[in-house]
């Protein structure tokens, strides 16, 4: 069994079709919606996890390719500054799923991406400012 | 039989000392006892690194052409404090550019402030300095606009009131409403984390809980330079109550450091951005403890299971100075991932970097193996402490 959480961006042309119903029974896997919505310009944004066997999931994630929608995983979503992490901890605490965590062994602080479900509390949580979202480190760019 | 300071600075100068970091002093003295550890270990290094509000940097920016005594001044728009001399101007880690929208927007971001300034001039950048004053006839000069380097200035100290909290509280958050923003990190409401910041069983002072040789005059390691501790630090507290080994169950003793900002690095002085709160300057700092007899080797073994903090709630205790610790948990429960606070199992995170802490008592282990660095014993305690200086 695994787990993936991943953002999932619809077309317009999709948001009327029952696509999470088709997954559940074509592909046979667990979908947990975490957040969902249509925006203005009607087309929608879907923040959910998949679960079941590594196959089945694979053919979802193939099948929703297949039918027009974008797939994001949300470690892409995050952006970690390897350099300005002094591996305090702060994160640690805000992180719901524990995909932050702190090694026992060496007390560094690590970050397992498959668990991350881009709840994005652990960017203010960060003093040191080294999380940051794809779309803050974007906009800082100019380029959103 | 004790030892005396002079004895091991003059095995450090013959590279013969033997020198541990807390950690592995912990082990020491667990295998062979503390008698046969304060025969064989000279010294214990220590090691902290968290945010540390009350600190600064003491800048001379040397004289102009003609000369001012400056009134106001600016370091990229955050205000330094001027009222100690013509140009020795005062820029505490703390403070905010004037147009910060501070809370405005809740909770605000604090993105720049006294602290990012400290951090840019350690990494050695150029920042721009504006200064106002009323001109005299020997300082005749009004106005100023240029920019500064640390290479180019005067003196530049890192000059903290109060750093290195011997134990600290706990912080969480009881009130069902929303998360807090507090200068321990965002509490989540109904007990959702806790955060603690304190190094436990590598911190300095945790280390020698009575002050015996961390006194004014101790040479450290502060920000990845040698420098001192000038004074006890303000709102230094020895009369906390302690444990049975000696170890204060809260926040008591604390040091007033100083070293020069221009050897100093910024992978041991960071500026923080702490969401709803503020700016502040995360500061490394690590003091040698000299093994001079067996209660020292006693002292420099404590670990985080011996270590009490106490739980505070930040939603209404802490700041209306009322009620009383929620309860006491050790380091060791602290770093284990979770406490459990009113029967509830409460995620814990730590503030304070435990890898830093590791990094900086292992630097300063190396520093004192390799002849460089000598310890220095105090010219006065701290208060409550130094009773047993007779030794040497």
């Amino acid at each position: 069994m695994i787990q993936k959480s991943a953002i999932f961006d619809f077309p317009k042309s999709l948001v009327n079709r029952p696509i999470i119903s088709e997954l559940i029974k074509d592909c046979d896997i667990e979908v947990n919606i975490l957040q969902a919505r249509i925006t203005p310009r009607e087309d929608g944004h879907m923040f959910a996890i998949l679960r079941g066997p590594e196959a089945d999931v694979g053919m979802a994630l193939d099948y929703l390719a297949g039918i027009g929608v974008r797939t994001t995983l949300p470690a892409k979503n995050l952006i970690l500054d390897e350099d300005r992490c002094v591996h305090c901890g702060a994160c640690v605490g805000q992180c719901l799923p524990s995909a932050f965590f702190v090694d026992p062994e060496t007390q560094r602080v690590v970050f397992d991406s498959d668990k991350c479900i881009a709840c994005g509390l652990c960017i203010p949580a960060c003093s040191y400012r080294a999380i940051e979202s794809i779309t803050e480190h974007l906009r800082k760019k100019g380029e959103l | 039989m004790p030892k005396t300071y002079e004895e091991i600075n003059e095995r450090i100068r013959r590279k013969e000392v033997v020198v541990v970091t807390a950690e592995e002093m912990t082990e020491i003295v667990r295998e062979k006892g503390a008698a046969r550890a304060a025969e064989q270990i000279d010294v214990v290094t220590t090691g902290t690194f968290a945010p540390m509000c009350s600190s600064g940097a003491l800048l001379n920016i040397g004289h102009t052409t003609p000369k001012m005594k400056i009134q106001k001044a600016w370091f990229n728009d955050v205000l330094a404090y001027c009222g100690v001399a013509a140009i020795d101007l005062y820029l505490g880690a703390t403070e905010l550019p004037e147009d910060d929208p501070c809370n405005k927007v809740f909770p605000g971001r604090f993105s720049y402030g006294g602290g990012h300034v400290i951090e840019e001039l350690v990494r050695g950048k150029d920042v721009r300095l504006r200064a106002v004053a009323h001109g005299t006839d020997c300082y005749p000069r009004k106005t100023l606009e240029t920019t500064i380097n640390i290479r180019n200035i005067n003196d530049a100290w890192l000059l903290n009131p109060r750093n290195c909290y011997q134990n600290y509280n706990v912080a969480v958050n009881t009130s069902t409403k929303r998360p807090l923003y507090t200068y321990m990190g965002t509490l989540l409401p109904e007990l959702g984390n806790a955060n603690y910041c304190s190094a436990g069983q590598l911190s300095p002072l945790l280390n020698d809980p009575w002050y015996r040789t961390i006194g004014i005059g101790t040479r450290i390691f502060l920000g990845g330079a040698p420098g001192h501790v000038f004074h006890h630090g303000t709102q230094h507290n020895p009369d906390v109550e302690r444990t049975e080994g000696g170890v204060p169950r809260g926040g008591a003793g604390t040091v007033a450091v100083i070293g020069n900002l221009k050897q100093m690095s910024a992978d041991f002085l960071r500026a923080v951005s702490i969401t709803g709160y503020g700016v502040s300057l995360a500061v490394g700092v690590g003091i040698p403890i000299p093994i001079l007899d067996e209660e020292m080797a006693k002292f420099t073994a404590v670990e985080d299971s011996e270590i009490f903090a106490p739980v505070v709630d930040y939603a209404d205790d802490y700041p209306q100075q009322k009620g009383s610790p929620l309860c006491y948990v050790s380091y060791a429960e602290l770093r284990s991932g979770a406490i459990n606070v009113n029967g509830k199992k409460v995620k814990t995170a730590s503030l304070s970097s435990y890898t830093k802490a590791r990094e900086i008592a292992e630097t300063l282990k190396g520093w004192i193996a390799t002849g460089e660095f000598l310890l220095s014993r105090p010219v006065e305690p701290l208060p409550g402490g130094g009773a047993e200086q007779s030794n040497t």
